[in-house]
């Protein structure tokens, strides 16, 4: 076989310029595919086509939209306009807008099916975009003759080369016959209470593997962009080994609670009430790392930057000058709404531009409260620790608990991010002797040797100090109600 | 009583327009694209072309270029219109105008009257 007639869908794939969505795509469309989108009116089929012309015809391919439905082109364009995206200067050469609703209403499927081919041979066109295809389904006079028209545009994208996009509001369930067509990409948004988010799944897609799953995606100025949902595009490789690498927090009274230090690479976890330390020992992870020379994160969901460095500054934490040089970067998220791999395309977007070498993610509470999607927690986690280990960031996440005091302790050991971290710190109020003390204790450190006593600390202008071990018998402190066992004081 | 002939591939833009001047006191024919224009034209000579740029069989810059290039249609004044932007078209045809869509009665109206006074002159 010559490699002129090699068939179409080895050629490079068709890049949509929708970021995220050709990785969920497995590189892109096929060329000379047939392409069904389906979604709902706004859930963002037209601005989804109009990207991936605009986008093409940048690169200098022609695109066909075919319109049949009501809304008039001068109207979809005044939408896009303001899209980044567009780009005026590609009308109509890049991108051409027909209407194709009077041919469908006097001449029927096959009256379009001509003019969809005549109009890619004239505008010589590889990208064609036909916008209501309900309304062809409509004016099919049989279930049999819709088909037809499909499989007869199929043989035609074929011939002539051209990729097609058929845009339409009823899925694959009303209409069984969409299964014919090369994939289904469904747009749909949802609603929980008086929260709504969108979601993009591939239903069906023939020439290589896709994304599993449903992937969040969001609508701005930029147009559509997709964020692959983070556990189906985990690494399966093991991380690599840190061998004698070592980190420390650089607070010599609590580096010396575990001298080996922490394994480079790993993930550990500070649990504790709202107050209690856990901010000031997360900046004092990264300061060190700064002083190493190291790159370092700061992914926060409460004090916006200038609050955090200041409050940094007053226990002698100073965060500002390596945020002026560079070497840390704050990402800032208020605890509203949030699409979990956002999030997670932020926080490793950074890590692997700047080579980051410690995490620090203050408030992971704030990020399951969140995201509706909050049965996804534990897989999410997962998958993210995994790929931190992958490039190699020490990471440390402090996990809010939601009790100040009290014999019970809050500690989601089964679940989320307690499962998955290597090394496990609480922190935990304590009144005892008459006096509101902070307490610290390791429940596990994997891979190195740790002081397993209850330790008070203090938070002052000179940073973190670890007390020594308590001088009197002391019981139940965990519980935050502690009581010596004789009574009395000491 | 002065015909204009409206062409578009958008059927709403078209019914809309054709009323609208019907009730200015036009005659109005239709034409969904650039052949079928041309077809009505040899039926009926109109005194204005108002025409869509964008549009299946013909669009409107072949159908611009065969109106100028036939005789028979000499003096039919011509006016574009598009969702494109038209300052880019109305460098490319300098000697003719064009309506930017989308444009509101009072500017169709106006440019129509213009084009067709500028064909009287």
């Amino acid at each position: 076989m010559s490699s002129s007639e090699q068939p179409a869908r080895t050629d490079a794939r068709v890049s949509t310029g929708v970021p995220g969505l050709d990785s969920v795509l497995g590189g892109g469309l096929v060329p000379s595919g047939v392409y069904i989108v389906v979604g709902e009116p706004g859930a963002g089929k037209t601005l989804l086509a109009n990207q991936l012309c605009y986008h093409q015809a940048r690169a200098g391919a022609r695109c066909l939209y075919v319109t049949l439905l009501a809304e008039s082109h001068a109207r979809m364009l005044a939408n896009m306009r303001d899209m980044a995206f567009f780009d005026s200067a590609l009308l109509p050469e890049g991108v051409y807008y027909v209407s194709g609703f009077r041919t469908l209403e006097e001449q029927g499927l096959p009256g379009l099916l001509e003019l969809l081919r005549r109009e890619v041979r004239n505008h010589n066109a590889s990208i064609l975009v036909l916008d209501g295809l309900v309304q062809a389904q409509e004016a099919a006079g049989s279930q049999r003759d819709f088909k037809k028209f499909i499989h007869e545009l199929q043989v035609a994208a074929g011939l002539a080369r051209f990729t097609s996009l058929m845009l339409t509001s009823d899925g694959p369930t009303a209409h069984p016959e969409y299964t014919m067509v090369d994939g289904i990409l469904e747009l749909r948004e949802r609603t929980a209470g008086v929260r709504s988010w969108r979601e993009l799944q591939v239903r069906k897609f023939r020439g290589s593997a896709t994304l599993a799953g449903v992937h969040g995606f969001r609508i701005t100025q930029a147009g559509l962009e997709v964020f692959p949902r983070l556990e189906a595009r985990v690494r399966r490789v093991p991380p690599p080994d840190p061998g004698i690498y070592r980190v420390h927090f650089g607070i010599p009274s609590l580096d010396a609670l575990f001298p080996g230090g922490l394994a480079a690479g790993s993930t550990s976890l500070v649990l504790g009430p709202p107050g209690v330390g856990k901010t000031m020992m997360g900046s004092s992870l990264l300061a060190e790392g700064l002083r190493q020379g190291e790159t370092c994160l700061f992914m926060g969901f409460y004090e916006p930057p200038n609050r955090l460095l200041n409050k940094a500054a007053s226990a002698g934490i100073d965060l500002k000058s390596w945020v002026d040089d560079g070497r840390l970067n704050i990402i800032w998220q208020p605890p509203a709404e949030c699409i979990l791999d956002v999030l997670a395309d932020q926080l490793l977007s950074d890590v692997r531009k700047r080579k980051v070498k410690r995490v620090f993610v203050d408030g992971l509470s704030a990020m399951t409260q969140a995201t509706p999607e909050t049965s996804r927690m534990a897989s999410f986690f997962a998958a993210l620790t995994q790929e931190l280990r992958c490039e190699g960031a020490t990471t440390l996440f402090g996990l809010e608990t939601p009790r100040l005091f009290g014999p019970v302790l809050d500690v989601p050991l089964e679940s989320g991010p307690s499962a998955v971290a290597e090394n496990l710190f609480f922190l935990r109020h304590v009144e005892l002797e008459g006096r509101l003390r902070r307490l610290l204790s390791i429940f596990k450190l994997r891979d190195t040797d740790y002081d397993p006593t209850l330790r008070e600390f203090v938070i002052s202008r000179q940073g973190i100090e670890v007390l020594p071990p308590f001088s009197v018998a002391v019981d139940t402190l965990l519980t935050g109600l502690a009581r010596h066992p004789g009574g009395g004081h000491s | 009583m002065e015909t204009v002939l409206v062409v578009d591939d958008e059927q709403g833009i078209l019914e809309a327009l054709a009323d609208l001047l019907r009730e200015e006191g036009y005659r109005v024919v239709t034409a969904s694209h650039g052949r079928e224009a041309l077809e009505r034209m040899t039926e009926l000579r109109p005194d204005l072309v108002l025409t869509d740029w964008m549009m299946p069989v013909l669009d409107g810059p072949a159908l611009i270029g065969r109106i100028r290039a036939e005789p028979a249609f000499q003096g039919v004044a011509l006016l574009g219109m598009s969702a494109v932007d038209v300052s880019a078209l109305r460098r490319q045809y300098p000697d003719m105008p064009f309506l930017q869509k989308p444009f509101d009665i009072g500017t169709l109206l106006k440019q129509v009257r213009k084009a067709l006074d500028s064909r009287q002159r």
